[in-house]
């Protein structure tokens, strides 16, 4: 157990309970004011999630058209089945269901601080809700009602009743993450052995997989059962296996090169189409790659394993938007155990501010001003790629070193 | 515990695939339906089922002396134009330019009277095959569609099963055949085979042949094809006449068939309901001198006119008995009756008749609108009673698209239920 137990530097146990209300009700206030029409922006949603195209789906389904049919609807089948039963479909009720999302987002970010502590609250409950609620890459793409506030918020469910040692409500969370994104795969492994082992921090104490594999086998079964239950569910409204394609095969397929804050797309705007099917192999199995060697390496902290792999979709997945990279940022207030260990800190935030300035610069010079091209773009999303990269490679190493602990007079650590 | 588990797996499974099974039949059934109501709106009986309108427009012969024979083709195409067919839908064929020939004394112009009031040529006109491009291949080609891929768009007939075609033909013409170019000819019979190539590959609902030659009425005697309306000039032995000259140009400038027709055309405009019967009772053969002929028997559709169609070919006026071809028939057609404007406009003369009782319920209230409407305000109110029936369709049994949203909802809400009350 590492020495530096941290602590707040003033009493927040009064206040904290205040926090995550108030935070909330700003969300709320700000929503509804709608200072700012964010909805078609490229940075805060992407054709898999643009508000725009959930309700270009809504629309057609209502006209007994096939939203699945042409290729702009790519949501899942379940948000039809949502909006047009009994959720309403208003800007109004839209800015109410966001800001739902969010508020349960830092809630599940509280409890799974407070489930990895141990501990009924903490001081710093407060503290985890803000950084979820004010990190500025969560909370504009919510504001643009951009469906990754939905899928932000599903992750975090899931991964809180994982640590609460909860398996039907995190099997089901999950099954309703995947059918959203399929993205979210990568989460499955280190979920289901999360489940089987503990939230407790051994970062600084490693040791084998403490969870019984016997285990597994009835908690396949069950997610089996719940996916397959809400694929036919999908399959019912959307009346065909067209949306199969249309949503789980745009990840894979990209047949949409609408700019984004990725790495993907521009790659394939300039790619011949020969070589098409195996770049989106490559791309793909790149994302697959990192489970077994995360997993296994963080074999005795299955939810820093979690976090890693969040950092690594954030970074290399095909549609994203500026909530994955988010979600990753958001989350590295659960592990203050590291914080001592980062090694470059600072180089990464200023990347981030580098990327978060430019980004927006080059969009508007390239698309609006027109006094820019693509590469204008994509050279400030390599700059955000580089930024994700490097916070995901310093918790790594953050996370690998606090085992070693802290370092003592006349001893050097090197790396054999 | 695993026995009962799969237990229950069984269960659910076997819930699951009667639920799937039976949304598949929806959907099935759901698809059918589309399907009849869509055949069903495009093969009404009885009225003109056309969809867009072309134009062909064949100029055969060449030389200055033959200004008439450009100037009647010039003719037909403002006129076709005036009444609404766009210049991507017509294929104009000119075999000699005579606005630009140098024995022009009013260069860039064509003109159709002997006062030369209307320039015909102006600058807004759109010629597909000029000059020497005008040959027997190239017309039955543009007919038949058998074209090199290399040809534009704009000289080629683009019609599809849904299009009226009016062939117009104008040139030296004899017992069944037509010079081109004063080289070749095109027979009657080449002409039959053509349109019947049409019929087979789908290429015209419905076909207008109108022929300005000598001894025109022979070209028409061929044709074997379903849907053609045609109408000729002249009997076989006769010639057609030129009409007036101009002693500027110093040549004839229209021809007198045309010149009739054309005029008759005048009164005609996009709105119009007059037939086909209409223009055919208006042949005066003293003033055309020469007798004009009809041919409906291939035609399905009574061609309206009145009680003076009956008399045609054999009233006063008529030096020697006119030709119809098709008169018994004319009786006992049924249907909606040609107009002038099925063949010489767009499709405002189309009408979305309803004769399901369905569609009066809800037309009920349009019922009572005066009849003073124009044509494009009929189509209006007449095409509603098709979304009208489809609405009142769906919503007489269960609206599907809603019974599927539910009860997807309800699996959604099976889900989370239990595993909520499983608290485990």
């Amino acid at each position: 157990m590492s020495k530096r137990v941290v602590s707040a530097p003033h009493d927040l146990t009064t206040s904290s309970g205040f926090i995550l209300p108030a935070l909330v009700a700003a969300r709320l206030a700000l929503a509804l004011l709608q200072p700012f029409d964010l909805t078609h922006d490229h940075h805060l949603s992407s054709p898999l999630t643009s508000y725009a195209n959930l309700q270009e789906g809504i629309y057609l389904f209502k006209q007994d058209i096939d939203p699945y049919s042409g290729g702009i609807v790519r949501h899942s089948p379940l948000y039809l089945t949502l909006f047009t039963t009994i959720l309403p479909n208003s800007r109004f009720s839209a800015a109410l269901l966001w800001t739902l999302c969010d508020a349960l987002g830092a809630y599940a970010m509280m409890n799974i601080y407070r489930a990895r502590q141990g501990i009924k609250t903490s001081s710093r409950d407060g503290l985890v809700a803000a950084m979820y609620l004010l990190n500025p890459y969560l909370f504009l793409p919510s504001l643009a009602l951009s469906t990754s506030s939905i899928e932000n918020a599903l992750v975090l469910l899931s991964i809180m009743f994982a640590s609460q040692r909860k398996p039907s409500q995190t099997l089901l969370v999950y099954a309703f993450l995947l059918h959203v994104s399929l993205s979210s795969f990568l989460f499955l492994a280190p979920l289901l052995l999360l489940l089987i082992s503990e939230p407790f921090s051994h970062l600084a104490s490693p040791r084998a997989f403490s969870g019984d594999f016997k285990k597994l086998p009835p908690l396949l079964g069950e997610f089996a059962v719940c996916f397959i239950s809400l694929t036919m569910a999908s399959t019912l409204i959307s009346g065909g296996f067209s949306w199969i394609g249309q949503t789980w095969g745009a990840s894979l397929t990209l047949p949409d090169l609408t700019p984004n804050v990725g790495v993907w797309w521009y790659f394939f705007t300039e790619m011949f189409d020969h070589f098409r099917p195996f770049f989106l192999m490559v791309f793909s199995v790149h994302l697959l790659i990192y489970i077994a060697p995360i997993c296994i390496k963080f074999q005795y902290d299955m939810l820093y394993a979690i976090f890693l792999l969040a950092g690594i979709l954030g970074t290399f997945k095909a549609f994203p938007t500026l909530s994955d990279p988010g979600l990753f940022l958001s989350m590295i207030s659960l592990f203050p155990e590291t914080y001592p260990y980062l090694r470059y800190p600072i180089v990464t935030s200023l990347l981030h501010l580098h990327a978060a300035l430019l980004l927006p610069l080059f969009h508007h010079l390239w698309l609006s001003q027109g006094t820019g091209n693509a590469n204008f773009f994509y050279a400030s999303t390599l700059v955000f790629a580089c930024a994700n990269g490097a916070a995901v490679i310093d918790c790594v190493w953050a996370g690998l070193r606090i085992a070693i602990g802290e370092e003592k007079e006349g001893i050097v650590i090197a790396q054999e | 515990m695993f026995l009962s588990f799969t237990a229950t797996l069984t269960k659910a499974w076997s819930f699951f695939l009667i639920l799937w099974l039976t949304s598949c039949l929806y959907v099935s059934g759901e698809y059918h339906e589309h399907e009849t109501e869509v055949k069903d709106f495009f093969q009404r009986n009885g009225s003109s089922t056309h969809t867009n309108n072309w134009a062909v427009l064949v100029c055969s012969s060449r030389y200055w002396f033959n200004y008439r024979h450009m100037s009647n083709a010039l003719g037909m195409y403002r006129t076709v134009k005036r009444l609404g067919i766009p210049d991507s839908n017509i294929i104009l064929m000119l075999a000699d330019d005579s606005a630009c020939n140098s024995r022009n004394k009013f260069p860039a112009s064509v003109y159709a009277n002997a006062g030369r009031n209307l320039d015909l040529y102006g600058s807004n006109i759109e010629v597909d095959y000029r000059g020497y491009e005008v040959t027997v291949e190239n017309f039955l080609r543009v007919l038949t569609g058998r074209l090199p891929e290399s040809v534009p768009r704009s000289k080629r007939l683009l019609s599809d099963s849904n299009s009226n075609i009016f062939v117009y033909m104008t040139g030296h013409g004899g017992n069944e055949f037509l010079k081109f170019q004063d080289s070749e000819e095109v027979s009657a019979h080449d002409i039959a085979d053509a349109f019947e190539q049409m019929w087979q590959g789908g290429r015209y609902n419905e076909i207008f042949f109108m022929i300005d030659t000598c001894q025109a009425n022979t070209m028409y005697s061929k044709f074997y094809s379903p849907n053609i309306l045609a109408t000729g000039s002249s009997l076989e032995g006769e010639n057609s006449y030129s009409y007036e000259n101009d002693h500027d140009l110093g040549v004839s400038v229209i021809d007198s068939y045309t010149h009739y027709v054309l005029e008759f055309m005048e009164n005609v405009n996009k709105t119009s309901r007059l037939t086909m019967g209409d223009l055919f009772t208006s042949y005066n053969v003293p003033k055309i001198a020469s007798h004009p002929g009809i041919r409906s028997d291939l035609f399905p559709r009574p061609l309206g006119g009145g009680e003076a169609l009956h008399d045609y070919g054999r009233g006063s006026g008529w030096r020697h008995p006119g030709e119809w071809v098709g008169r018994e028939q004319e009786k006992s057609k049924k249907g909606s009756e040609a107009l002038i404007t099925d063949f010489f406009g767009g499709v405002v003369g189309v009408d979305i008749e309803e004769d399901t009782s369905d569609a009066h319920h809800t037309e009920a209230s349009s019922d009572s609108v005066p009849k003073e409407r124009t044509k494009a305000e009929k189509k209006g109110v007449k095409a509603s009673p098709y979304l009208a029936q489809r609405t009142t369709k769906t919503r007489s049994w269960i609206n599907l698209k809603e019974l599927r949203a539910w009860s997807s909802f309800l699996i959604v809400g099976l889900l989370v239920g239990l595993v909520w009350a499983r608290q485990s």
